[in-house]
């Protein structure tokens, strides 16, 4: 009896969802405002945005526009375009490790998305994401967050190199650790009178976690915690992780770090007035002016085809953090999501939208590659752009990190997929899953300490990084006893309660 | 009876009624400023509660949580309040003292200068500064000091010169900060003075020169003396600002340099950096409150200072 009720019961859900597909009311024409970070496009994003605006109004009786976060102190602008809303945006692309998902969602900024909606009007989207990742999306019991699960890329950082220069400078297979690179950003300091090693624009705030943080994972186990306004927190190790690391507090690594940088500063491996620089970095290793450059390994992926253009010969390296130690955690899969504004008017149209986005070829690939035959062509699965394109003039860019499909995606054929694929096979050998996806740090208890925390960090972090100091020990030193003093202990403390509260067996 | 109650009120209430008919033509002048401030100073106050919620975003300011003082702790138990204040009033002490001696001096010098093309071109070209963003002048200042390949860099250096490090020299910014800022500020105080000096009474100078006093002597008895009242109202205005910095000119000129801060971070400049990570408006909004709080209080009793000494140089 109590079988038959279950699978009545079952029938009758399936049912209901059945008859709500059919009674979904789209008879008014809406326009779904998608929050999305990067620079207005100049290039044909408009040609591509009208046709793929005319399959939404055939199929969902909506239309998408961009509003767009521009490079340019971005990471206030998001925040503030979230703070800010009033039912002016629908959909806001979104990630839990660099644009704040988290926070902003224990701000009110997001919608919740209860099953039904997600099964009424995301219906290819939520079942082609497991019920494990949607657990990985809850906060308090409800989902916020719509993954990008599907989609194989690696954003660990590191250093992108001319492996050209590596050779000349002895290096025959290259860098693979922080050791090589000082021998690499020697040899272009002694031979290469017009090049910077490594020109950084050590004004952003992005360079201390990423160098210290790097540094760190090269020599010891630690897995870094995403979500916290200060990158201090670390789990100990992959088979201890729900322990915190005391790194930044006792220890020598840390300590090692700094002399070694500040040895880097006073070889000239940077210009002095780093931390004033704002330059384009990107663009001077293109035109063989700086020799590395600090980013991740989906950007060395593009970048070393156009490094390959501009720079013939440069053979672009990559040399990535925890490359030492085999110490890679495998990419979170809210490295990139969307979520509906809280405030919007139109949240259902809004998830039909986006289930579109990301399961239906014909837009997605519009998005994505922009019209076929005319900007690009598929051979064997992958797609070759025609001769001369250029990306910023004839391309499209709608930066949709937010639900890229790999069911979908076609591979880039100009990308260098025989490196590529070495690197990517690298990593599959040592990579861990990222161990603390269940984890969302609540910032109610300690939010004063932290702020204070941030504050120490910015005011050392910057200076260790770049060796900008007399003695680089007792900097380590003055550094710890600040972090004591703002309270470090009291947030590890409840850190640490908040880590055992869901880890604890 | 009747005549008694309402007697002693009605004069009080025409009185009023007529000042408003009588002044009619200088208050309808002042109508664009009292508007403005009206919407962008009275009407945003009640928003100031902000400061003692936890703001939620799909709540709003007045039905998100009440937390009492707490954003206020921020500050306080930080370490560097002492820190802050001292850059922060020094700087403004500097800027006000300094900035209004150097427009003081321009304005009396253009004053006595008698070419006319000279007058109005030196003007122009001293105000033009004011018009430049501070993300400009910063470049400006780190492409002629940065030291790899700044301009006076290069000088100093085919000079046979060493030069020094001035963006890992914490020392030097408090010169280079307050030199900027006059910099930028010297024209447009300098007009204001120079308006001032246009609208004395021109017979008094020419009884003075009838009776032989020489330039040194007619600004030092006539000039100052009549702009006293102009420096004093400056003055009061500008006191009431005194915990509050210039967020734009700190922030491009220093940014996020963490080598030159102990003598050039200032309250804004820390709030941006602790804020911009947590992107908390209920503890940015604690702290611009208690600088207003704090400067108001600073500006009533200056004023009652200055009423002491001479009530007709008060603003109220």
């Amino acid at each position: 009896m109590k079988k038959l009720l279950a699978v009545f019961l079952a029938m009758v859900m399936l049912l209901g969802v059945v008859p709500a597909l059919a009674e979904i009311d789209t008879s008014e024409h809406v326009k779904i405002v998608y929050l999305v970070t990067g620079d207005k496009p100049t290039n044909r994003t408009d040609e591509v945005l009208a046709r793929i605006n005319e399959l939404l109004t055939e199929k969902v009786n909506a239309e998408l526009e961009f509003r767009w976060i521009e490079w340019t102190d971005w990471q206030t602008q998001y925040n503030l375009a979230l703070a800010t809303q009033s039912g002016d945006i629908d959909l806001i692309g979104t990630a839990t490790d660099w644009l704040d998902a988290w926070p902003n969602c224990q701000k009110g900024a997001f919608l919740p998305l209860s099953e039904e909606m997600l099964q009424t009007y995301a219906p290819q989207t939520w079942a082609s994401v497991s019920e494990a990742h949607w657990n990985l999306c809850k906060y308090n019991g409800e989902i916020y967050l719509m993954p990008e699960d599907n989609y194989a890329q690696w954003t660990n950082h590191g250093f992108m190199y001319r492996q050209d220069w590596a050779r000349e400078a002895g290096l025959e297979n290259g860098v693979h650790s922080w050791a090589d690179l000082a021998v690499y950003f020697q040899y272009i300091k002694d031979n290469k009178p017009d090049v910077i090693p490594w020109d950084a624009n050590g004004n952003g705030s992005s360079y201390s976690p990423q160098m210290a943080g790097g540094w760190q994972t090269s020599h010891t186990g630690n897995i870094a915690i995403e979500g916290f306004p200060v990158a201090i927190f670390y789990g100990e190790s992959k088979d201890n992780p729900y322990t915190l690391s005391r790194y930044y507090l006792e220890g020598d690594e840390l300590v090692n770090f700094a002399k070694e940088m500040k040895k880097w500063a006073d070889a000239g491996y940077w210009r002095a007035d780093v931390l004033n620089y704002t330059g384009d970095v990107v663009a001077e290793m293109e035109e063989g002016k700086t020799g590395a450059h600090q980013h991740h390994t989906q950007t060395w992926t593009g970048e070393r085809t156009t490094m390959e253009r501009k720079q013939p010969g440069s053979d672009l390296g990559f040399f990535w953090f925890g490359e030492e130690t085999g110490n890679l955690i495998a990419l979170n899969i809210t490295h990139g999501a969307m979520a509906v504004a809280a405030q919007s008017k139109h949240p259902e149209r809004a998830l039909m939208v986006y289930d579109l986005m990301r399961n239906d070829p014909e837009i997605y690939r519009l998005m994505q590659y922009g019209f076929e035959g005319e900007m690009y062509t598929v051979e064997d699965g992958k797609f070759s752009r025609p001769e001369g394109f250029e990306d910023s003039v004839d391309g499209v860019s709608f930066n949709f990190w937010w639900g890229r499909n790999d069911n979908l995606e076609y591979k880039n054929a100009q990308l260098d997929w025989d490196a590529i694929d070495a690197m990517y096979a690298t990593y599959d050998q040592v990579k861990i899953d990222y161990p603390y996806g269940q984890y969302i740090y609540d910032n109610s208890m300690v939010g004063v300490l932290m702020d204070n925390l941030s504050n120490v960090y910015n005011t050392y972090m910057p200076r260790i990084v770049f060796g900008m100091n007399d003695d680089p020990e007792a900097l380590v030193a003055e550094f710890r006893a600040a972090l004591q003093s703002a309270g470090i202990e009291m947030v590890m403390e409840e850190i640490q309660n908040q880590l055992n509260a869901v880890y604890a067996k | 009876m009747q005549k008694s109650i309402v007697n002693p009120r009605k004069p009080a209430r025409r009185s009023a009624w007529r000042t408003l008919v009588q002044y009619r033509t200088l208050i309808f002048m002042c109508l664009p400023a009292i508007i403005f401030f009206f919407i962008f100073s009275y009407m945003p106050m009640p928003g100031a509660y902000i400061a003692f919620t936890n703001f939620q975003y799909n709540k709003g300011i007045f039905a998100s949580p009440f937390v009492g003082l707490k954003n206020f702790q921020f500050l306080f138990i930080s370490g560097q309040l002492g820190l802050l204040l001292r850059n922060t009033v020094l700087y403004n002490i500097a800027f006000i003292v300094l900035g209004n001696v150097v427009q003081l001096a321009f304005a009396i010098l253009l004053n006595e200068v008698t070419n006319k093309i000279y007058k109005k071109s030196a003007q122009s070209i001293m105000f033009l500064p004011y018009f430049i963003s501070d993300v400009l002048v910063s470049l400006l200042v780190y492409n002629l000091l940065n030291f790899d390949f700044g301009f006076v860099s290069h000088i100093v250096r085919s000079l046979g010169g060493e030069m020094p490090k001035v963006y890992q020299n914490a020392g030097a910014w408090p010169f280079i900060i307050v030199l900027v800022n006059l910099w930028k500020s010297t024209g447009y105080g300098t007009v204001v003075y120079f308006a001032a000096i246009t609208g004395m009474d021109s017979s008094m100078m020419e009884a003075a020169q009838i009776d032989g006093a020489n330039a040194w002597q007619r600004i030092k008895y006539i000039t100052l003396p009549t702009l006293k009242p102009t420096v004093i109202i400056l003055f009061l205005f500008a006191i009431g600002g005194i915990l509050k910095g210039n967020f734009g000119l700190f922030y491009n000129l220093v940014g996020n340099n963490a080598m030159l801060f102990n003598t050039t971070d200032i309250i804004e400049t820390y709030v941006y950096r602790s804020m911009m990570n947590s992107f908390n408006f209920s503890q940015s909004s604690a702290v611009g409150l208690f600088q207003s709080v704090v400067g108001f209080f600073i500006v009533l009793g200056a004023n009652a200072f200055v009423k002491h000494l001479d009530p007709d140089y008060a603003l109220f």
